[in-house]
């Protein structure tokens, strides 16, 4: 009787562990901790990554947020990590949930980026969303850089060229030359996405 | 060959072989491809990790691997793009990530440290060291592929976010981050 105790004891011991996250309980005051967990428990459930929200909590801690702000700020990001599984099915990996978070949270609708997960045809997308979310925050507007990112993934395009275009937009936002002989360039939005 | 080995004695063999074989080297480009073509495919063969003491075959052979890696990267610099920075040579990736490097021109500073989601935020987990310049102060770090936030700390008090990389188009803390996407 003692062993088997023992034993359904041991069994428990990994989902106790799993459920509390000692980085938030050293970091945070006890309140906003807990309600953190809250949340990284909700993502646990529902099988969305949970590492996000954890250095989320962590960013806030060290950048001296408060407790309602960091507890806000991880609510947030749980909410566009779901409306991200959302757009690309559960089948995409985390780090590419992390970046469509990103890129819904700039304003990029979900059909952008499922047109894009669509063209790619299971190679990665983390490189094109990235890059479709920094156009859109180096000032480009979302259907323009919607409309060049799309191209490239449509055309089969490698992921150096997506950079390359990236950098060629960041290097004319800053004053600097034209674009590169041979580059991809920012194309005119034809077809924009309709729904956000 | 001994039949028993003495680790510190492997251990200086190694560092000496090592240390050798770190000494650049610049290859002629087919050179490289055919090096890393070769390499991977006897990679393919290896174990995943010798076990015990008896490992002299596989030291040398993981040595003459690593020193020829190290031969055929691209000579690496702050310079390097964290953007799909990739290397030009892709086996520059292990199972740690790929290696970035993180520059901040920040004179007359005493300490500068990065802090982001690759290191849980900690001031105190990755400082950068100068680069000699007496402006210029330098990191490398591994990173698997993803998307990463990150910010500088300028004398542990004053926060930088990175110039040459993206500011994050969301700033839930009011302090300026970076983000940085590795492919």
């Amino acid at each position: 009787m003692l062993a088997r105790l023992l034993l359904l004891t041991l069994s428990l011991l990994p989902a106790v562990a799993a459920a509390q996250d000692s980085r938030l309980t050293e970091r945070l005051d006890d309140a906003t901790a807990a309600s953190v967990q809250q949340v990284v428990d909700s993502a646990r459930r529902t099988g969305l990554p949970t590492e996000p929200l954890v250095q989320k909590a962590l960013e806030g801690s060290t950048l001296g947020a408060s407790g309602e702000r960091i507890v806000a700020a991880v609510e947030a990001l749980h909410g566009q990590l779901g409306r991200a599984r959302d757009a690309l099915g559960s089948s995409a990996s985390e780090a590419e949930l992390t970046t469509a978070a990103g890129a819904l949270r700039a304003g990029l609708p979900p059909t952008a980026l499922r047109r894009l997960q669509s063209f790619r045809s299971g190679r990665p997308l983390v490189v094109p969303m990235a890059v479709l979310t920094d156009l859109v925050a180096e000032g480009v507007p979302p259907e323009q850089a919607t409309q060049s990112v799309l191209d490239l993934a449509r055309e089969g395009r490698p992921d150096d060229e997506f950079v390359a275009l990236r950098r060629q937009v960041q290097v004319q936002r800053r004053g600097g030359t034209g674009k590169p002989a041979g580059r991809p360039a920012l194309r005119p939005a034809a077809d924009p996405p309709v729904d956000r | 060959m001994p039949a028993e080995h003495d680790d510190r004695i492997d251990d200086e063999v190694l560092r000496r072989v090592v240390a050798e074989l770190r000494r650049p080297v610049r290859l002629d480009p087919a050179v490289d491809q055919r090096a890393l073509a070769e390499i991977r495919a006897e990679a393919a063969g290896w174990p995943a990790s010798p076990s015990g003491h008896r490992w002299g075959a596989w030291l040398a052979g993981g040595a003459i691997a690593a020193g020829l890696l190290l031969a055929v990267l691209p000579a690496s610099g702050p310079e390097q793009p964290a953007i799909g920075g990739s290397p030009a040579v892709d086996a520059s990736a292990t199972a740690e990530g790929r290696p970035i490097y993180l520059r901040l021109e920040a004179p007359a500073s005493s300490r500068v440290a990065v802090v982001g989601d690759f290191n849980d935020w900690d001031p105190a987990a990755t400082p950068l060291r100068p680069s000699g310049d007496d402006r210029t102060w330098v990191v490398e770090l591994r990173l698997k592929p993803g998307r990463y936030h990150y910010t500088f700390l300028i004398d542990g008090r004053r926060w930088a976010r990175d110039p040459s990389e993206p500011a994050a188009a969301e700033s839930d803390f009011g302090a300026p981050v970076s983000v940085l996407t590795v492919s």
